[in-house]
Order: structure tokens, then sequence, then C-alpha cells
């Protein structure tokens, strides 16, 4: 996996600037069977999906660098339960209180780990604030008019997934789940939260050492390190979301739906064809309800749910931007359970309420 | 201070597409105007941050380290090839930004999304002899006409609207939701008159003298958007090819179509028209209520 993801980035990026070369000498390589209409259709979907995250990616790294500069470690350590169910429960409502979305949440998380909130905590928000909030929900509602129970399960589905995952995670999760990361870093940290007015080393076991001076203190310091993270922190991110963007529009320019459908018709895949099909599609758990409801005529109601619940949890997109932030081990694993979790509760739900 | 440098160059070209997007009135052919706003906020950030990061390579070139304690690890890989790749990432989306020019989206990405021709499928046919029990006082004729449960009755209103017009205009406002109201009660508008305005669309299994005329729904963003849909059958049909713009007039008739039962326009009036400017339609977040 790792050599996957050390790999496939650079592959990838030498493709496009091949690509941008074949744009560039559009007209002597006419012949050569680049069909336009396909590329016109892979530029609107990939701008549009870039352009839809940028407004929740930036204010989620601008969020975590106010916290980082603004907000002590220690505040958000007294905040956070320190019993696993009250933290479970605190992490899976949390999107009550923040409703981002899953593009913006993640580099939040990872400060809020950084700064002393338990790992396992910040994984269940990420997987349950997508869809535990509340335009999540009207949009649901709206979408399924005729079918209220549809908003219903997927609420109470993914907040059983969540808390299920987030025991496990409480109970067996004994290492820092946070990529390129000192595990102490959290409590070094600790110390100094009041007054950034001094300078210190760190060495960093992977890297050089440097050093670290503040810029100053005051609005104007504090405004221009906001700043520098928010930029910084927008480089890292941003390198996954448009690698995902860049092979969602690729697959949905690739692949047809109809294709797609011919596949997922028996009744026992359905609900693994959706959730697939929602892996695939990366799109925000705002208006993913609508698109499952245009489905409403080949798919049940369980296999829509399926879609639903497991899509914003877990999606091309967004693995991507899990595997920046998190060990590619943690990833798998929450991908397992996810899967697993939402294809037996869908079944359960369908069998014994929707229908 | 190179890496400030060709940070702050894209940072600035992101922002400035998104400027050129909003200056060339396209900003609405990859994202929905209750977005649009966001977007725009967006690129006063990207700027803000792009400022930032002159500066730092500015401070950087005058022997000043503009670095900020974070706990974290920012520093940028020291490999030249890495480097040049993550780059080119982001410089990928800026090229087809700015090179190719913005397109609408048209058949080719319909027949990959799948065109729906019955407007909505989540809405349930509403039983018809329930509902007629549960209404109070006297039942007039539209009543009969248009059944509905607590779920449909905002279709059997605006189906009742709909039923008393002469001419059944489907606006781009209700596009979505006129073509649903309109399935769900066909039987009762057969042979009225439809006028709708989309885009030609075909199926290889469609015949000679069928096509649909489609729209794109967009919810956020072109990723999200389905095309939606009538049938149209005409002898002129093969006069016109895919994704023409056309406004149509005609009668409505009840056919099937892979084994469905769908409702096909029998057009009086095939017209050409310039693609209008606003060529998506969106869900009525205030139908029915």
């Amino acid at each position: 996996m790792r050599f996957v993801l050390r790999f496939v980035p650079p592959i990838l990026t030498l493709l496009c600037l091949f690509m941008i070369g074949l744009i560039l000498f559009e007209r002597q390589l006419a012949g050569l069977t680049l069909n336009v209409s396909a590329l016109q259709s892979f530029k609107i979907l990939f701008i549009s999906l870039i352009l839809e995250a940028f407004p929740f990616i930036l204010l989620g790294v601008i969020v975590s660098s106010l916290l980082q500069v603004f907000v002590s470690d220690r505040l958000i350590q007294r905040l956070t339960p320190k019993n696993p169910i009250g933290g479970v429960l605190f992490g899976s409502l949390l999107g009550l209180l923040f409703p981002l979305c899953e593009c913006g949440m993640i580099p939040v998380v990872r400060r809020l780990i950084r700064k002393g909130m338990p790992a396992y905590i910040g994984l269940v928000f990420i997987l349950a604030g997508p869809i535990l909030n509340p335009i999540v929900y009207t949009s649901t509602y709206t979408a399924f008019r005729s079918q209220p129970e549809i908003a219903y399960s997927r609420m109470a589905l993914a907040f059983a997934v969540t808390v299920m995952i987030g025991l496990l995670l409480y109970r067996f999760m004994r290492f820092n789940p946070l990529r390129h990361d000192k595990p102490t870093l959290g409590i070094q940290n600790a110390g100094h939260s009041h007054s950034h007015n001094h300078s210190h080393v760190h060495t960093h076991s992977h890297e050089h050492d440097h050093s670290h001076e503040i810029s100053g203190t005051g609005f104007r310091g504090r405004f221009t390190s906001v700043l520098s993270h928010a930029s910084d922190e927008f480089f890292e991110m941003g390198k996954y979301l448009i690698f995902g963007a860049l092979l969602t529009a690729w697959i949905q320019t690739s692949i047809s739906r109809s294709t797609l459908t011919g596949i997922g018709d028996h009744p026992w895949f359905s609900h693994l064809f959706m959730m697939g099909f929602a892996f695939i599609l990366s799109i925000c758990s705002t208006s993913d309800a609508f698109v499952a409801a245009s489905f409403g005529g080949t798919f049940s109601s369980g296999s829509l749910l399926a879609f639903l619940v497991f899509g914003p949890m877990i999606d091309l997109k967004n693995t991507l931007m899990l595997l920046s932030t998190f060990k590619t081990k943690v990833v798998l694993w929450l991908i397992l359970m996810c899967g697993v979790f939402v294809l037996i509760g869908s079944y359960l739900i369908e069998y014994f309420y929707l229908n | 201070m190179i890496h400030h440098l060709i940070r702050g160059i894209i940072l600035t070209g992101f922002a400035f597409l998104i400027v050129y997007l909003v200056r060339s009135d396209n900003l609405t052919l990859y994202i929905a105007p209750r977005m649009a706003g966001y977007v725009k906020v967006s690129a006063l950030v990207l700027y803000a941050a792009a400022i930032y990061q002159f500066y730092a390579a500015f401070q950087t070139w005058m022997g000043r380290t503009a670095a900020v304690d974070c706990g974290c690890d920012h520093t940028p890989s020291h490999s030249l090839l890495k480097n040049t790749l993550i780059y080119g990432l982001f410089v990928f989306p800026l090229a087809l930004g700015f090179l190719l020019p913005d397109t609408m989206m048209g058949s080719s990405l319909a027949a990959k999304k799948g065109i729906s021709l019955s407007g909505s499928q989540s809405i349930n046919r509403p039983d018809e002899t329930a509902s007629a029990s549960s209404q109070e006082g006297p039942i007039d004729e539209l009543d009969r006409l248009f059944p509905s449960d607590i779920y449909t009755e905002s279709y059997a209103k605006n189906g009742k609207k709909l039923y008393l017009q002469d001419v059944i205009k489907v606006e781009e406002k209700q596009f979505i939701e006129t073509l649903t109201t309109i399935d769900l009660y066909r039987e009762q508008y057969i042979g009225k008159t439809i006028e709708l305005s989309g885009f030609v669309y075909r199926e290889e299994k469609m015949s000679e003298q069928q096509f649909v005329v489609s729209r794109f729904a967009m919810n956020c963003c072109s990723a999200d958007s389905l095309p939606y849909g009538l049938m149209i059958s005409s002898p002129e049909a093969i006069h016109f090819d895919n994704d023409t713009w056309l406004q149509v007039r005609g009668t409505i008739m009840i056919g099937t179509y892979n084994g469905n039962e769908i409702i096909i326009v029998k057009a009086q009036k095939l017209e050409q028209i310039a693609a209008p400017d606003s060529p998506y339609v969106y869900p009525d977040y205030d139908f029915g209520l």
C-alpha cells in the first residue's frame, strides 16, 4: 500500500503532463484518437469537483490553523470526555454542532488529535460528521419526500455504525494513527500553550533538523501564522483532493451507469454494488440523496440506504485524503469496518423496517 | 524560497481561475448557483494565501525565516522530481481550466450518466382507493383524478394546476417537479399539449423517429447532476443532431420504452433555438411548501 501511495501519484502526474502536452499540441495530434467530447466531459467533472471542494477544504484548513494558533492544547484535552462511551457519543454527535463536509473535516481532526484529543474520537467524528448533521438530514428528507423512513434510517444506521467502530477503535487501537508524527508530540506541545514568544528546536526523526522561529506575538504575528498554516495545509490536502477528483472524473467519464446497473441488478449484490458506486462517485453528502433518489425505480430501499451511509463515510476522494493524514493500516481497517457494518446494517434495516 | 514562489503562483492561479469563470459567466457550468457564493469567497481566501506566500518568499530572500512553530512538519520534500510531479498535479487542473474552452454537459455525458424519462423515481404512485376515503367532505372531479397520500400531496396540487392550463409549459424553475407530476398522473394528461426546451439526446434502442429532449439537473456541482427529459416522437427527428437545442410543442401520449411505460410527446412543432445562458435546471427546494 505504501508502495502504491508512493508511486501512483507521480505516475499519474506524468500522465497529466502528457495530457497537457496533448492539449497544447491538439492541432498537430488531431489524428490521434483523443476523444474531444470525452475530454470535455472529463474537464467539466474534474474542475467542478475541485471547485466544489475548495470552500470546504479552505474552511477546514482555516479552522485547523485557528485552533492551532488560538486554542490551547490543555483546553482541548479538558473539553474531550475521558470515558470511552462519552467519547464515542461526543465524536458521533459533534457533527450537529459543526456541519462540515468531509473534505473540510480531515485537517481539523488531525489538528485536534495532535492537540491531544483521543484519536478514536477524531476518527468517529470523521465518519459520523458528514451524515449526522442537520443539513444532510434535511436534504435527504427533501429528496425522499415519499419515503421519510429513508432519512430516519440513514441517521440511525450511521449512528449505530460509528458507535460500534468507535468502541472497537477505543478497545483495539493502541498506537498513534497519524502518519509522520511522533507519538509524544501532543504532550510536548502541551507545555507552551499561551506564550508564543520563545523559540525552540524540534528534531524530526525522518527529516533534517530545522528550527522554528516564532514570527511575532500580537495580532499580526498570529494572523500571519494562521495564513502560513492554512496555505501549507492546503497544499498537503490539495494534492490528494486533486488526485481523487482526477480519478473520480476519469471513472465517471469512462464507465457508463447503464453498464454498472447491469452488474448490480442481482438482489444479493445490489447493496454491495451501491456501496461501490458511492465509493467511485465521491459526491458530497449534502447532495448524494438526490442522486440516490434517481435510482429509486431500479434499486431496493435497503441498497439506497447502503449508498447513503457508506458513501459519505468512505469514498475515493476522501480515502486519498485520509491516507494523507492517517497510517495506511488504520485507513484499511476503517474501510473494512465501515463496509461490513453498513452492509449488515442495511440488510437488517431493510428486512425489519423498510418495505 | 522557490517553494513559496511556486505555491504563491499556484494559489493565484486558482484564484484567477475562479475570477475568470465568474467574469465569463461560466461558473454555473460547474457549480450550482447556491454554491457559487462560497466558491467566490474561496477565491478571496486563495488570493490572501497567495499574497502570504509571496511575502514569505520575500522574507526568505531578505534572509529572515518566516517559519512558525506548529508542532508539525510541512517541510517540502527535497527530491526535485517529486516536487515537479506534485506541483504538476496542481498545474494540471489550472491548465485544463484556462486552455480548454468551457462547454456545457451534453449528450455524451448524458449517455454515461443514464437519462431519466419519468421524473424523479423516488415518488411512489399513490394508492387510489386509500386516498379517496381519507378525503373529508364532498370530493370534486379534480380530486378524483389526482389522488394523493400525505407524501404526494404537493404533486397532486401541482398536477391540478397543470391540468387546468391550456398548454402545459415545463418551466426551468420546476423542471424536475413538473416532469415528475406529469409522469405520476400521466393518464390524466393524455391528449394535452405540452411545451418544453432542451438538448437532443439519443440512445441506440430508440427508433429513427425518436429522440429525447433533456436538461441536466444539478444539485451542487456537475458531478452530481443527472439528465431528465421526455421522449419526443416526430417524423422529422433525423434532421436534428445530438446536442441541438430545441423548443418542442406536442401532444402527450403514453408508450413504452425498454419495457417501461413512459410519456411520449408527439411533436407538433420543433423549433431550433440557441442554447440558453443557464443550460441546467435545479431542484426547487420550495416546491410544495
